[in-house]
């Protein structure tokens, strides 16, 4: 077995050797994990609460890897959060649907959001969060499914921005992911 | 009666909510605790769970995603690493192991899986599980023979809740009884 070819990422004090994944031939990106990873996500919510705009009132993401980080952020800055599903669950009353446009065909993703939590979201200051955002169309599709829910994006706020940042979807982020 | 939302009244460390019950299957209704979006119920049930936390555990496994946030907040408080395991394979997992379940409440097959650097978490530890509610026991029995296949000795199950029948294998805050659906 050859040995698992490793990135330097650095988030704050914190270096992880993360592990360099072929996602097409010849092109490298850093694979990042913030599930299990304590350390880790406690030094990315602790440099993100100062990115959330004041106004905020709820935190929005998707499952399952930004889950931690969004619990973090929201104890620590004292807002609520709310997690739009990737799979329909049975106890979900009337919710709102998001289909995310898929990069390759036929492995496309939907967002669930029970109505019940996306009734917390009426009107209300919304900032999204991810750990890592790279095409953007996975938030985009939170963004809308935010809109459908009747709450307003203030910020996007992501911990790593794979990739060339989009001109027309800005995402605030704390670093540039290389693909190598 | 039309309006009425039916709820059920819990406390978790001085901590209280109404719990919607809702319909899951034909003639069995759940009172719904959500972990997702709760972070002072979240780091009250971390809080006490943390206390009861099996003598020499090494590491706690935790299934995708409603217990996420408490597999966290009782790691941070207890110093304790948490792995989870997901529910679907990735394709950027490195010697992933899977285990199918039989969900008996959607009578579903769901996938229970271990990324490899995970499996090398739990070879050879003391591992306790954790959950935010136990019924049937499928996941969790999922759960503990995939730990076991890869060599983790399980020596403790938490969770907020068990639900249905009382069982004594898993260390709970509390109880939750099943409901009919109203028509």
């Amino acid at each position: 077995m050859t040995a698992l070819e490793t990135y330097p990422i650095h988030v704050g004090q914190v270096t992880r050797h993360v592990p360099l994944v072929e996602t097409l031939p010849g092109m490298k990106i850093p694979l990042i994990e913030f599930l299990g990873d304590v350390e880790l996500t406690r030094e990315a919510a602790r440099l993100l609460a100062p990115k959330l705009p004041e106004e905020t009132e709820y935190l929005v993401t998707t499952e399952c890897s930004p889950v931690p980080l969004v619990h973090t952020l929201a104890e620590e800055t004292d807002r609520g959060y709310v997690v739009a599903r990737k799979r329909r669950r049975a106890y979900m009353d009337d919710p709102l649907i998001q289909e995310v446009p898929s990069l390759t065909l036929g492995s496309s993703e939907t967002l669930w959001l029970d109505r019940r939590w996306a009734e917390r979201l009426l009107n209300k200051k919304v900032a999204l969060v991810s750990d890592v955002v790279s095409s953007g169309g996975t938030m985009k599709a939170l963004e809308k499914l935010v809109a459908k829910a009747g709450g307003h994006v203030v910020a996007r706020l992501a911990v790593f921005q794979q990739g060339e940042p989009k001109e027309d979807f800005e995402v605030t982020a704390l670093y540039q992911l290389p693909i190598l | 009666m039309l309006g009425v939302v039916r709820s059920y009244p819990i406390e978790i460390g001085g901590v209280r909510r109404e719990l919607p019950i809702v319909k899951v299957g034909e003639g069995v209704a759940v009172a719904l605790l959500n972990l997702l979006g709760d972070t002072e119920l979240t780091e009250a049930a971390a809080r006490e769970l943390a206390k009861r936390l099996p003598e020499g555990t090494e590491v706690l496994v935790t299934p995708e995603v409603k217990a996420v946030p408490l597999a966290h907040a009782i790691s941070v408080k207890t110093g304790v690493p948490y792995v989870v395991a997901r529910k679907t394979a990735k394709p950027y997992m490195i010697n992933p192991v899977s285990r199918e379940v039989v969900s008996i409440t959607t009578g579903k097959p769901q996938l229970l899986v271990l990324d490899g650097a995970d499996v090398e978490r739990i070879r050879g530890k003391k591992v306790t599980i954790v959950d935010d509610v136990v019924s049937t026991g499928s996941t969790l029995k999922g759960l503990k023979e995939l730990i076991e296949s890869v060599g983790g000795e399980v020596v403790g199950v938490l969770a907020v809740f068990t639900e249905g029948d009382p069982r004594d294998d898993v260390i709970a805050l509390g109880h939750l009884p099943l409901f009919k659906p109203e028509e």
